[in-house]
């Protein structure tokens, strides 16, 4: 009897264990959630928000928009970009900025069509990423434009002279695949924002209720409006997928198609979106951590169980990117061509060559080295540290494959170390501005999507088998 | 001398429920009363199938509109690529390259494709759900607290009888529905 008591006594305290740890198993009231989501919005920014804000926006306007005043002005002579380096630091930001938004798509369709629970409290702050990303990689591309108030001749018009852009160039295919992107990952993020803005609009005052009205539409959550939702949402998540491939894959066809030593590889597709995951994921999980240790109650909705669930992920996209990095070399290496050899051996022994070092420690050492561990996995602020150090190694990762490798050419008469200007302090004001957009969205967009949280809390349950209790999750849909 | 004149005005009854349960109930229950699914409409703040609630499917255009964009930009893409290069005053041919070469072609025809069906998707929801919509609408804010209303349209003579089973059936509150600005 006392044995039987006692395993009563066991499978209790493992119920609780297993609510404690799981945001699906661990429901509140509705009404308690959405009351935390608005109170985390609201609450007034404090003095240390605004210190933030403040040198944030300053950093904004002199290094993005006046810096960039200068370079119109006076010409990309004022960028360090010089033949061979047509492109520089502009490029590798533009590179950098597309892969960190490929996060949100990765969380947000990937993982919803696949039915991972634990993507519910953050698909938000990750779609966010995508957008926010975006716009960065925007304002990269159009910074190298020596006239950027002629981008419009991209777009194909019928104009006076009757020029079309060349559609079987891969820059042009950059703009279909990015302006398919951008509109599709906004959208995406805008949907499923709709039954949260008719929560907020329900719960506020002033012009915030006017502002949540007029985005939520006149949704109500009547049937009718939660099928076309839930119709478009999964048209969404399966469609953007193949897009998201194909927008990094495109981008790495800017080098790949190209005969140049280090870039003509049959690879670089695969390569370049395994290093966009790499770089998206760790950026992922640093605005968690910000996100969850700085904005109230948001301990309850992004717990330890999140960050080693895409600590996990983050292990095996760093497996994948290794995988990628090494059979890209080894081809390259084995192929014995002259400059390919030559390029090669000035990745590793040039005068950059410890950058190409830092990019291996930060990609794949300190991760694997960190993140193999499930206790230390679970620790934001370590997973988080991890993420920003890939972050920095994929930063690096570009800046050899685009500045450094180009030093090197088939054309030694064209040799030269490329020095970056202005194009640093823009590209900061991109940073700048990333975080900036997130600071803002963060008190008027709410963070956590309440109704999907609700919604799997309502699939989880608890089930016995014999004396076991386990946790199950049932198809909604 | 009876009065034998036909009370025919339309009320709706909005009943709000604290779960599924008890909402499911009364969807029978004024099923039984004669009320036809037509005039009921359940409104929540999360995505409620109608198998949960044992309601008839609920019709949406969003696929076939997403359908029609996907084909519209994939016309949008064929002209770009096979029309576009002939629209020049004289066409550029590039050395031995092909005029319109397959592989590159491919890449717009997708591209354009899927623009065509995530913008037409994002329409469709808007011009199934009539949004944006910012008149007067019958609602209650406790729904996006959680709570699961019942919008029932039925004739006035037997507005109290289809109150009193709600009520029966476990709402909290029921009461005539009036519109009002969200």
């Amino acid at each position: 009897m006392s044995d039987l008591k006692q395993h009563k006594d066991a499978a209790k305290s493992h119920e609780e264990h297993l609510r404690e740890k799981h945001l699906m198993l661990d429901p509140l009231p509705r009404g308690k959630m959405n009351e935390m989501v608005m109170e985390a919005m609201m609450a007034p920014p404090t003095w240390k928000w605004w210190l933030v804000f403040t040198l944030l926006a300053g950093f904004v306007v002199w290094g993005l928009f006046y810096k960039w005043g200068v370079l119109i002005t006076k010409g990309q002579g004022e960028a360090g970009v010089m033949r061979p380096d047509y492109w520089g630091i502009f490029l590798v930001n533009t590179v950098f900025w597309i892969g960190i938004s490929h996060a949100g798509t990765f969380i947000s369709a990937i993982l919803r069509v696949f039915r991972s629970e634990f993507r519910r409290p953050f698909t938000r702050a990750a779609e966010l990423m995508t957008t926010f990303g975006l716009v960065q990689a925007g304002f990269s591309i159009f910074m190298h434009m020596g006239r950027v108030w002629l981008a419009y001749w991209l777009m194909p018009y019928p104009n006076q002279r009757m020029l079309w852009p060349n559609l079987h160039s891969p820059l042009t295919w950059d703009l279909l695949a990015i302006t398919t992107y951008v509109l599709g990952s906004t959208m995406y993020l805008f949907l499923p924002l709709i039954p949260d803005m008719a929560m907020a609009r329900d719960r506020s005052t002033g012009w915030r209720k006017t502002f949540y009205k007029i985005l939520a539409l006149g949704f109500r959550g009547t049937e009718g409006e939660w099928t076309h939702l839930r119709n478009a949402m999964n048209i969404f998540a399966f469609a953007i997928i193949p897009v998201m491939f194909s927008v990094h894959t495109i981008v790495s066809w800017d080098f790949a198609a190209a005969t140049r030593p280090g870039w003509n590889s049959t690879i670089f597709g695969p390569y370049f979106v395994i290093g966009a995951l790499h770089s998206g994921m760790g950026a992922a999980i640093a605005v968690l951590a910000v996100i969850r240790g700085t904005m109230k109650n948001m301990k309850y909705f992004i717990r330890p169980e999140h960050f080693d669930a895409v600590g996990k992920l983050m292990l095996i996209i760093s497996m994948g990117w290794t995988y990628f990095f090494f059979n890209d070399y080894m081809v390259q290496w084995y192929g014995g061509d002259k400059w390919t050899r030559q390029l090669l051996h000035f990745h590793e022994a040039g005068p950059l060559g410890w950058l190409w070092f830092v990019m291996l420690i930060s990609n794949i050492a300190i991760p694997w080295a960190i993140l193999w561990n499930q206790k230390w996995r679970s620790t934001p602020w370590l997973v988080a540290t991890v993420g920003i150090i890939i972050n920095v190694g994929m930063w690096i990762e570009r800046y050899v494959i685009i500045p450094i490798s180009v030093t090197i050419n088939r054309m030694p008469f064209t040799w030269r170390m490329y020095t970056p200007g202005i194009e640093i302090p823009m590209g900061l004001g991109t940073v700048a501005l990333f975080i900036l957009l997130y600071m803002i969205a963060s008190k008027l967009i709410p963070l956590i999507p309440v109704w999907e949280v609700q919604e799997g809390q309502m699939a989880h349950a608890f089930k016995k088998f014999g004396r076991e209790t386990v946790v199950t999750v049932s198809e909604l849909e | 001398m009876t009065d034998t004149k036909i009370d025919t005005k339309i009320v709706d009854v909005l009943a709000v429920f604290p779960d599924l349960e008890p909402a499911a109930n009364a969807i029978e229950q004024l099923r039984t009363l004669g009320v036809h699914d037509d005039c009921m409409n359940v409104i929540s703040g999360i995505p409620v199938t109608e198998a949960m609630l044992g309601r008839p499917h609920q019709w949406t255009n969003v696929p076939r509109i997403a359908m029609g964009g996907a084909i519209l930009g994939f016309l949008g893409a064929v002209f770009l690529a096979y029309i576009a290069p002939f629209l020049y005053p004289y066409p550029i041919q590039v050395s031995t390259q092909s005029f319109i070469p397959g592989p590159p072609t491919a890449v717009v025809l997708f591209e354009l494709t899927m623009l065509g069906m995530l913008l037409s998707t994002f329409l469709g929801v808007f011009l199934d759900s009539l949004f944006p919509n910012y008149r007067p609408m019958k609602y209650v804010p406790e729904i996006s607290d959680g709570k699961i209303a019942i919008l029932v349209e039925c004739p006035h003579a037997d507005e109290k009888k289809i109150m009193d089973a709600l009520m029966k059936t476990g709402a909290e509150s029921v009461r005539p529905a009036e519109a009002q600005h969200l």
